[in-house]
């Protein structure tokens, strides 16, 4: 078989050289070839947030969905937007996914899901200092989601809405005052010229899925869904984002290094005080899964238990 | 040959018969697109494509700044602002010999700074500045060629619906295409000035001298307009606004103005967002088909293959870009400018930037070129256009008093090509 | 060959369109004004409308929609004229009953597919950005301007095939050409 693999990230993105191409490389291997995936990078095959219709409508067979970028349509996964929950994307996108395990078949069930993975935790980047959750009154914040722009609104603030190339210009302009962003994406979209201030907390992650077509995955052999099992698995989905995971990282330590730029560690009340501001946000979240039917204090106790048990929880 | 590619060539056979049958370019696109996409992947996916493209490509956000650029233009034309403009440039260039076609000229390129759109540009000067004209007794071939030629100003200087939309789909900022645009806007008004004086220095007539206060008074009616067109390029350069937003506050001030001056009343708003919603609903018709026809080009690997066939060639960077361009010369003699852009820019944008063009410099040298499409025969929008609106002039001799102004785009292209800085510079600078 | 229209249902439907036209643009000044008013709400109070970005986009989408519906009526696409000019009027009008017939069919899958965008937003519980509502009710909206568009273009492919396609262009007057480039 050969399937189309659709994503929206540039063919650039750390995401392709270090986690997707070995990923497809060892299905082809495990295969002897029977299984061939050619990548549709750069939204080729549709707009980044129709891919899991894309996955979903056999478009593609397998797509890169970020579930997040349509609010309120899967409720459960988005509990890893809840801020201040994840503490890395390594050992916590192993946690992440085999929690999401238990959930995906009935939250994403028009497609087969494949793997769920993170990106290293971003934070706050301003062009004055943030230290406390008071800082964000009367600013203006590019938020990463629907999640921390509701933050930003209860704080204060106001969100403003533009694309990731667009950030700098609209932070050095004035436009907005701050942004949220992963560490080593701030340097690469060059945010890092116009925000000296850094909140060094893990303040936020967004889950992704790889999913693939539910006829694709049928139509396969037994052997070779054997393979694609074997490679849908939470052990991938940690090799998967690693490679993007420590390209984030390296931002991190590019700006602890840099004479431009200062990090603020939250002292521990500073800390709480931000999981206070948040906690309104968990308790939407339950709100919204009970209203689907789920039992809200398991589904979240479970990924409590996996992060802690991969260490990967933020406390 | 593969199937994708046969496929992909039974494509564009089918897209061009369909094209010429009438059928509007953004279906015969679509449906060509849906087709293709049905011969590779399968018809229930394709059919998919219709329920989730189309939707998503009318409420992006990004695109809405083209229907409210559309309708500060059409609030413009009914807010008399182009009268003024020709007005003013008449009482402060009138008295030289061709004076007139230097205020046309001037006038084109100062309505092009509120209007995206060349075709609506070169409408609406036909009907202020051509009156004029033959009343001081220019041929009408000259002076419609003068228009036309001024007319494709439109889309080069900021706003630009074709820029907006070479920005889409060549994924580049909006706000930084449309900087880009400004030099090359204003050095293509100079020159097209220049060759008026060159060509028509002594054969056309003067027009009447104004009296000084009164051509003061022609800039001082010109202000609110002026002020505006700085305040949303200037919104957007210093990256105040987003482009949408310098859009809806474009539209928006417009319409003001023109309510506070009583040029516009009811009647007239209504009738102008009637007509910005009609070529709007156009434009996204054929950005709907485009996208629709790219998901079929990108399963056949069409572009890929095409990169990967003219960087073998070796016939380095430059050999490659004229190649390009040639083949943007020549469609744009028979295809309108956007649809070329749309049809073309996904095949040739990878090979392009795997060259290492600046993707920004690229969009504005592609507009360049369709722009000269337009006053070229056979097709020429602008040409039509004139002609539609003054009957007496025969495209003929339209394509004939237009064609001093094809040479210096020409001039003015290879200029471009050989100092990118022309283009560069000004978005270098916004940081 | 040309049947003698008859002015009444002519009259009609063209005030039909013209309604449809108006409303349309009428959401088009409201959306200017909710992004304009928004910027200007995030500059002086630093409170912008709240979903300014989803109410645009999503308001724009209906708009798009039936404005589509009312160029399907006026036949007022973008398109090549290479060849229909030099054909006598009776090729013509065949170039023009294909050319209608061709975007009826796009129009009417179009309409049956995004209806499945309309299922699948309200099922799934698509909310907008900051307020939380539902955004299915717009999808639907978008949609009902597709369906009127079937509705719309197949009476101009009658109109068309019937000869009085000019007639109507006469009762709607001589409004001004626009085009895109
Ligand atoms: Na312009
Ligand atoms: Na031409």
């Amino acid at each position: 078989a050969d399937l189309r693999f659709s994503t929206w990230a540039p063919p650039t993105h750390p995401l392709q050289p270090t986690g997707w191409e070995p990923w497809i490389q060892s299905i082809q291997e495990a295969s002897e070839g029977r299984i061939s995936v050619t990548l549709f990078p750069s939204e080729q095959l549709g707009s980044a947030l129709d891919h899991y219709d894309i996955a979903r409508d056999g478009i593609a067979d397998l797509a890169y969905i970020a579930p997040g970028y349509q609010a309120g349509r899967f409720p459960v996964i988005a509990l890893g937007q809840i801020p201040f929950l994840i503490a890395n994307a390594k050992s916590g996108t192993r946690a992440f996914d085999a929690w999401y395990r238990n959930y995906a078949d009935k939250e994403m069930g028009d497609i087969h899901f494949c793997m769920a993975y993170l990106h290293s935790p971003g934070t706050l980047h301003s062009k004055e200092p943030i230290a406390v959750p008071g800082d964000i009154d009367g600013k203006t914040v590019r938020p990463a989601g629907a999640t921390i722009g509701q933050l930003v609104a209860s704080l204060g603030g106001a969100s403003v809405q533009v694309s990731a190339p667009a950030a700098r210009d609209a932070l050095e302009k004035g436009t907005a005052d701050a942004i949220t962003f992963p560490w080593g994406s701030l340097f690469l979209y060059g945010i890092d010229e116009v925000t000296p201030y850094h909140l060094d907390m893990p303040i936020y992650t967004t889950p992704f899925i790889t999913g693939m077509n539910k006829a694709a995955y049928e139509a396969l052999s037994d052997e070779d869904k054997a393979v694609m099992d074997a490679h849908c698995t939470s052990e991938w989905a940690e090799k998967v984002a690693f490679g993007w995971a420590n390209f984030e990282d390296e931002g991190r330590e590019k700006a602890i290094a840099s004479p431009d730029h200062t990090l603020h560690e939250p002292t521990p009340e500073e800390v709480k005080a931000w999981q206070d501001a948040a906690a309104p946000l968990l308790d939407a979240w339950k709100a919204d899964v009970t209203a689907k039917g789920y039992d809200a204090d398991t589904v979240y106790q479970g990924l409590v238990d996996e992060l802690k048990a991969a260490g990967a929880l933020y406390e | 040959m593969s199937l994708a590619d046969l496929t992909a060539l039974g494509g564009f056979a089918a897209l061009f018969v369909m094209m010429a049958l009438r059928v509007p370019i953004g279906v015969a696109m679509g449906l060509v697109g849906v087709g293709g996409f049905a011969m590779i992947a399968g018809t229930g996916p394709a059919l998919n494509l219709l329920a989730i493209s189309p939707i998503r490509t009318i409420t992006d956000y990004n695109m809405s700044l083209i229907p409210m650029f559309v309708l500060m233009g059409v609030l413009a034309t009914r807010s008399g602002i182009s009268r003024e403009l020709f007005g003013a440039g008449q009482a402060w260039l009138g008295r030289f010999r061709g004076g007139l076609a230097l205020a046309t000229i001037g006038a084109c390129g100062g309505f092009a700074a509120i209007c995206g759109s060349s075709v609506a540009t070169a409408a609406t000067m036909t009907k202020v500045a051509l009156p004029e004209m033959q009343r001081y007794g220019y041929p009408t071939n000259m002076a419609t060629g003068i228009i036309a030629a001024g007319g494709t100003l439109g889309i080069l200087i900021p706003p630009s619906v074709v820029l907006a939309v070479y920005a889409f789909i060549a994924g580049q900022d909006v706000g930084e295409l449309f900087i880009a645009g400004i030099v090359p806007g204003l050095l293509a008004m100079v020159m097209y000035m220049a060759a008026v004086r060159i060509i028509y220095g002594r054969s056309a007539p003067a027009g009447h001298k104004t009296p000084w206060p009164e051509a003061f008074r022609s800039l001082f009616e010109l202000g609110p307009t002026l002020i505006l067109f700085a305040a949303i390029i200037g919104g957007i350069y210093f990256g105040v606004v987003t482009p949408t937003e310098a859009a809806a506050a474009g539209a928006f001030l417009t319409g003001l103005i023109g309510i506070v001056r009583r040029r516009l009343g009811w009647r007239e708003i209504t009738e102008s967002l009637v007509e910005a919603l009609r070529t709007s609903v156009a434009i996204f018709v054929i950005l709907i088909g485009a996208l629709l026809f790219g998901y079929f080009l990108a399963v056949t690997q069409t572009p890929q293959k095409i990169t990967a066939f003219l960087v073998a060639m070796d016939l380095g960077a430059y050999g490659t870009l004229l190649i390009i361009l040639a083949v943007f010369l020549i469609l744009g003699c028979v295809l309108d400018a956007m649809a070329m852009i749309i049809l073309l820019v996904p095949i040739v944008f990878p090979v392009v930037t795997q060259l290492g063009f600046d993707p920004v410099w690229f969009g504005v040298v592609v507009v360049m070129t369709v722009e000269i499409g337009l006053i070229t025969p056979p097709i020429g929008m602008n040409i039509f256009v004139i002609n539609s609106i003054a009957p007496e002039a025969h495209p003929v001799g339209i394509f004939k008093g237009v064609t001093p102004f094809v040479l210096t785009d020409i001039l003015r292209l290879a200029l471009i090509i050989a100092f990118p800085a022309i283009v560069l510079f000004l978005p270098g600078t916004m940081g | 060959m040309a049947i003698t229209a008859r002015p009444g249902i002519l009259a009609r439907l063209e005030t039909v369109a013209k309604a449809i036209e108006t409303v349309a643009g009428l959401m088009l000044a409201v959306i200017t004004i909710v992004v304009f008013v928004s910027v200007m709400g995030r500059y002086l109070f630093t409170s912008p409308i709240p979903d300014s970005f989803d109410l645009a986009r999503l308001l724009m989408g209906a708009t798009i929609m039936w404005g589509f519906a009312a160029l399907g009526f006026r036949g007022r696409h973008i398109s090549v004229d290479l060849i229909s000019h030099i054909l006598p009027p009776v090729a013509r009008r065949l170039v023009d009953a294909f050319a209608a017939l061709v975007l009826l069919g796009f129009t009417a899958l179009l309409a049956y597919m995004m209806f499945s965008r309309v299922s699948s937003a309200y099922f799934s519980g698509e909310t907008t950005f900051d307020l939380r509502l539902p955004v299915w009710p717009f999808v639907a909206l978008t949609w009902g301007g597709a369906a009127a568009a079937v509705l719309t273009t197949a009476i101009r492919l009658v109109l068309i095939v019937t000869g009085r396609a000019e007639a109507l262009e006469a009762e709607a007057g001589a409004a001004p050409e626009t085009n895109a480039s």
